[in-house]
């Protein structure tokens, strides 16, 4: 049997500025919060209905230095990588859960041509 | 501003037998944990290391009565959705956060020889597929699942 397939596709925009911080050894673990919408009619009411899901992504190295370099809050970007469940203990011992998305390919979009590289 | 895209795709096993229950409606949400592995080699030592990676999907309607009726533990599938994060207070009144995806597409693989395709298996059909030795006694993501308002 394969290894299986997780991938997750995210474009959506930057509710705040890449946060950067660097690994003992050097090299750099960039965090993003990036929002996507979705939309729909209640079928009841038939009212729109939105909803907006906050994506926690993870960029290591070279690539993350490139995220904290040129994305900022409010613009959008399209993000390729994989999800990675951490547990991790609370004050009070218990165990936790945080999900995020380790993105392993990352384009800005929105821009202007020659800024997008 | 566009809406975006928020697309997980997985190709993984599952731990268990899909957890179904109704809402009051009747419809029906089935609950499923599936792993996939990852491996690499450690850059400092050379050692093959793999790791395996839990997820929690769920599905809705008759999406969900399909996955309860073909779906078993050791069983392989596709699944195509989008990720929520649902936000949910435990007994302590604390804020607590728990990650899935709604699957909106499966197929089955892995079936009986010659059944591929992702056609269903016939009821009571045996999957070929053997759950990963890897796979821990117990989803990390059922920690008080019990407990979350859905």
């Amino acid at each position: 049997m394969g290894k299986g397939i997780n991938k997750a596709v995210i474009v959506g925009t930057l509710g705040r500025d890449p946060e950067i911080r660097y690994s003992s050894s050097g090299s750099a673990v960039v965090n993003l919060s990036v929002a996507t919408n979705e939309s729909w009619k209640d079928r009841e009411t038939g009212e729109a209905q939105e909803r907006t899901e906050w994506h926690r992504i993870v960029i290591f190295g070279k690539l993350g230095e490139i995220a904290s370099q040129y994305l900022k809050k409010g613009e959008q970007a399209y993000f390729e990588g994989r999800i990675k469940t951490s547990k991790w203990q609370d004050q009070s011992g218990n165990d936790r859960y945080t999900t995020e998305i380790v993105a392993t390919e990352m384009q800005m979009l929105g821009r202007r041509p020659e800024q997008v590289s | 501003m566009a809406r975006g895209v928020n697309k997980a795709i997985i190709v993984g096993t599952l731990g268990q037998d899909p957890e179904v229950r109704y809402t009051a409606n009747g419809g029906a949400v089935a609950n499923i944990s599936v792993a996939t592995n990852e491996s690499w080699r450690d850059k400092a030592t050379g050692e093959a290391q793999e790791r395996t990676e839990w997820h929690r999907i769920v599905m809705f309607g008759k999406l969900a009565e399909i996955a309860q009726q073909y779906l078993k533990k050791g069983s392989q599938a596709y699944f195509e959705g989008r990720i929520q994060t649902r936000k949910w207070q435990d007994q302590s009144g604390n804020d607590r956060y728990s990650t899935e995806i709604v699957a909106n597409e499966m197929q089955m693989l892995g079936g009986r020889a010659g059944g591929g395709g992702g056609a269903p298996m016939e009821s009571g059909g045996q999957s070929q597929s053997k759950p990963q030795s890897a796979a821990p006694e117990t989803a990390p993501m059922d920690d008080g699942f019990d407990d979350i308002p859905f």
